[in-house]
C-alpha cells in the first residue's frame, strides 16, 4: 500500500469555499479519507463535488477551514503533494495538435520525472489503455472513449497513491464505462480512490465509503454499507408464470393482505410495496403461500430501485425537510 | 569484492515542470497566427522600406542616412508591434483559465513555475524575433545604404533600449493575464496601463528617461552619441517596472482560483 500508510490520505476541517461573496459552493465539510478507502462523491448538480475535488487538490483555496492532504496542508503551490496524486477532471481537456505521445511526455515532466523513468512508463500505459495504434495521431480527432483511455493513462503516468477521478464514466458508451469500472476496481486493491458520479449504480459498484453533499452541505460520510442500510427492503416484482385466471386468484388472495399498501398486475409480473411495518420475510411467505395454492409459478423475484440511490434520494430529502434544524445538526457519519 | 552501488536515477527533477511550461508555450506562441502576423508585417516592413531606400538613392540620388532609416525602422517597429505584443501577451494565462489549466496545475508543477514559465517563453518569443529583425535590418541599412555611420556599439546600445521597452511590454501582458478571467479586459488593462504611463512620462522634465524620447534620439544613439547614463536609467526604469509586475503577477496567480 501506499507509503502514506497509518496516516489519513485527505482531511478537511470545516471546508468552506464562497465565490466572490456570491455563492456559498461549500460549506463546512469535515470528512477523513484513509489508506485503501474508495469514496464515492455523491451529489446532484451544483452540490458541490467539483469545488470539493478542486479544494483538495489546490486549485481553488478554501474560504475557511482548510485541507490536508498525506498529513500536510494543500495549497495552490503545494506541487510535491500533488505528485502523489493522479487527476481527471468531468471533461478532460487537452492542448490542440499533441498526440499521445507528447501529451503524456509533457504531463510527466510536469511532474518533474526524468526522461529514463517517464518514457518507458509512457509507452507502457499508452499500450495499457489500447492507444498504441493511435499513439501519433492527433488528440483532438479522438472519440469520448479514446479521451477517457488518455485522461486515464495521463492520471497514472506519476503512479500516484492517491486518484481524484470526477465523473471518469460520464459520456462513455457501456463497454467503454464497462471497462473504466473494472479499472477503478484493479486500482482500489492498491491505491486510494475518489470518484465523484452521477451515476449511483457506478458507485454501488465499485465504492466502498460515500459522502452525500447537498448543496455544498455534506449530508453523510461514512461506508457505502451504512447507507445502504438505512433503507428498508420494501419494493419487490415479481414475474409469473400461469394462466392468466390463476394469477388473477393469487393477486387477489395477496390484495386481501393487510401487510402490502401496493399490489399491482401488470400483465404477469406483479409489484408489491410493504407497509412501513411490515416484516418482509413473514410478507413473502404469505404472497408465496397464496401463489402456490394457486398454482402459479414465480419466474423471477427482484428487490426494485438501487439501494444506494433510494438511500442518497432519501438522504437528501429529509435534508431539505430540515430547515432552520440543520444549522444544529452534525453531519452523519459511519 | 566490494559491489559497486548502482547510480541513483533521481525521482523528481526540480525544475523540469517550469521547462516544460516554457517549452509547450514557446511551440505553441511561434504556432499562432498572431505571431505569425506580427513577424510578416514587421519583417515585410522592414524590408521594403530598405528596399524603397536603396531603390530612391540607385534611381534618384535621394539618400537618407543608414543611422536614420534604421531609427525609422525600429520605431515603427516598435509602435506598430506594440498592439500586437500585447494580443500576444495579454492571453497567456486568463486565456488557458478552466478546464485546461485544470489540466495542468493538477500536476506537480507550483504557480510560480507555471507563471515563469510562460512569462520566460512569451518574453523569449518576442524579445527573440525582434532582435532577429533588427539585426538582419541592420545588416541590411549597412551594406545597401550609406552604414559608415552606423557604429557598433551604437547600434547594441539601441537594440537594448527598444528591446528593454518590448520586455516591459510583454511583462506587463503577462502579468496583467495572470490577474484578470477575461483575454479582453486583460488587453484593454493593458493599454489603459501603457497609455496613462506614456502620457504621464511625457510629463515629465526634458532629462527625465521616457521611452518616446528615447525612440526620437535613436538615430544619434546609432551613430554612437548616447549619454550611458541616460540609457542605463531608461533601461534599468524598464527592467524594474518588469520586475514589479511580474512580481504582482505572480504572487496574485499564486494566491487565486483557477
Amino acid at each position: 500500500m501506499a507509503a502514506n500508510a497509518g496516516g489519513l490520505v485527505v482531511e478537511t476541517y470545516k471546508l468552506t469555499k464562497i465565490y466572490q461573496n456570491r455563492q456559498i459552493a461549500l460549506n463546512d465539510v469535515t470528512l477523513r479519507i484513509e489508506p485503501g478507502c474508495v469514496l464515492g462523491l455523491l451529489g446532484h448538480n451544483g452540490a458541490g463535488k467539483t469545488t470539493l475535488l478542486r479544494l483538495i487538490l489546490g486549485l481553488h483555496r478554501p474560504t475557511a477551514g482548510w485541507v490536508k492532504a498525506f498529513d500536510k496542508t494543500m495549497c495552490p503551490n503545494a506541487a510535491q503533494l500533488r505528485c502523489k496524486i493522479g487527476y481527471i477532471p468531468t471533461n478532460p481537456q487537452f492542448p490542440r495538435g499533441m498526440t499521445p505521445i507528447s501529451y503524456l511526455d509533457y504531463i510527466a515532466r510536469l511532474f518533474g520525472l526524468p526522461a529514463e523513468i517517464r518514457k518507458p512508463r509512457l509507452a507502457s500505459l499508452i499500450r495499457a489503455v489500447d492507444l498504441l495504434n493511435v499513439s501519433g495521431d492527433p488528440i483532438d480527432g479522438f472519440s469520448n472513449g479514446m479521451t477517457a483511455r488518455l485522461a486515464v493513462a495521463t492520471s497514472l503516468i506519476n503512479e500516484p497513491e492517491l486518484l481524484i477521478w470526477d465523473e471518469p464514466t460520464h459520456g462513455l458508451d457501456p463497454e467503454a464505462r464497462r471497462s473504466m469500472l473494472e479499472l477503478i476496481k484493479t486500482l482500489a486493491k492498491e491505491k486510494t480512490l475518489i470518484v465523484s458520479s452521477h451515476n449511483l449504480g457506478d458507485i454501488d459498484e465499485v465504492c466502498n465509503h460515500a459522502a452525500v453533499l447537498s448543496r455544498g452541505h455534506l449530508i453523510y460520510f461514512g461506508s457505502l454499507q451504512d447507507l445502504k442500510g438505512r433503507m428498508r427492503r420494501n419494493h419487490y416484482e415479481l414475474d409469473l408464470e400461469s394462466d392468466q385466471k390463476a394469477i388473477g386468484k393469487a393477486v387477489q388472495a395477496i390484495k386481501g393482505m393487510s401487510e402490502f399498501k401496493l399490489v399491482n398486475l401488470r400483465s404477469r409480473r406483479l409489484e408489491l410495496r410493504l407497509a412501513d411495518d411490515a416484516n418482509s420475510s413473514s410478507s413473502l411467505a404469505s404472497v408465496f403461500m397464496a401463489l402456490a395454492d394457486n398454482k402459479v409459478n414465480v419466474v423471477n423475484i427482484r428487490s426494485v430501485g438501487q439501494q444506494t440511490e433510494a438511500a442518497f434520494l432519501d438522504l437528501v430529502e429529509k435534508e431539505e425537510a430540515k430547515g432552520f434544524a440543520r444549522a444544529y445538526q452534525q453531519p452523519e457519519s459511519a | 569484492m566490494e559491489a559497486v552501488a548502482p547510480a541513483k536515477t533521481p525521482k523528481f527533477v526540480r525544475y523540469l515542470p517550469y521547462w516544460a511550461v516554457f517549452c509547450a508555450d514557446l511551440k505553441s506562441t511561434l504556432q499562432s497566427w498572431i505571431y505569425r502576423a506580427w513577424v510578416l508585417l514587421s519583417f515585410g516592413a522592414s524590408l521594403g522600406f530598405l528596399l524603397y531606400r536603396f531603390g530612391a538613392k540607385q534611381v534618384g540620388g535621394f539618400v537618407q542616412p543608414a543611422p536614420e532609416t534604421m531609427s525609422d525602422i525600429l520605431t515603427w517597429i516598435t509602435l506598430g508591434s506594440i498592439t500586437l505584443v500585447i494580443v500576444l501577451t495579454a492571453g497567456t494565462i486568463c486565456s488557458e483559465r478552466g478546464t485546461m489549466a485544470d489540466s495542468i496545475l493538477s500536476r506537480g508543477i507550483s504557480r510560480y513555475q507555471y507563471f515563469l514559465g510562460k512569462l520566460h517563453a512569451r518574453l523569449a518569443a518576442v524579445l527573440g524575433t525582434f532582435l532577429v529583425i533588427a539585426v538582419l535590418s541592420l545588416a541590411g541599412s549597412f551594406l545597401l545604404l550609406h552604414g559608415e555611420s552606423l557604429t557598433f556599439s551604437g547600434s547594441v546600445v539601441a537594440l537594448l533600449a527598444v528591446m528593454s521597452i518590448l520586455a516591459m511590454v510583454t511583462t506587463f501582458g503577462v502579468s496583467i493575464s495572470a490577474i484578470c478571467h477575461s483575454t479582453v479586459l486583460s488587453i484593454a488593462i493593458v493599454w489603459m496601463i501603457l497609455y496613462t504611463g506614456g502620457f504621464i512620462l511625457s510629463l515629465m522634465p526634458a532629462d527625465y528617461p521616457s521611452p518616446d524620447r528615447m525612440l526620437q534620439r535613436l538615430p544619434d544613439v546609432l551613430r554612437g552619441f548616447y549619454d550611458l547614463q541616460t540609457v542605463s536609467r531608461l533601461v534599468s526604469g524598464a527592467l524594474s517596472m518588469s520586475l514589479l509586475a511580474a512580481t504582482t503577477g505572480m504572487v496574485f496567480f499564486s494566491r487565486s482560483d483557477v
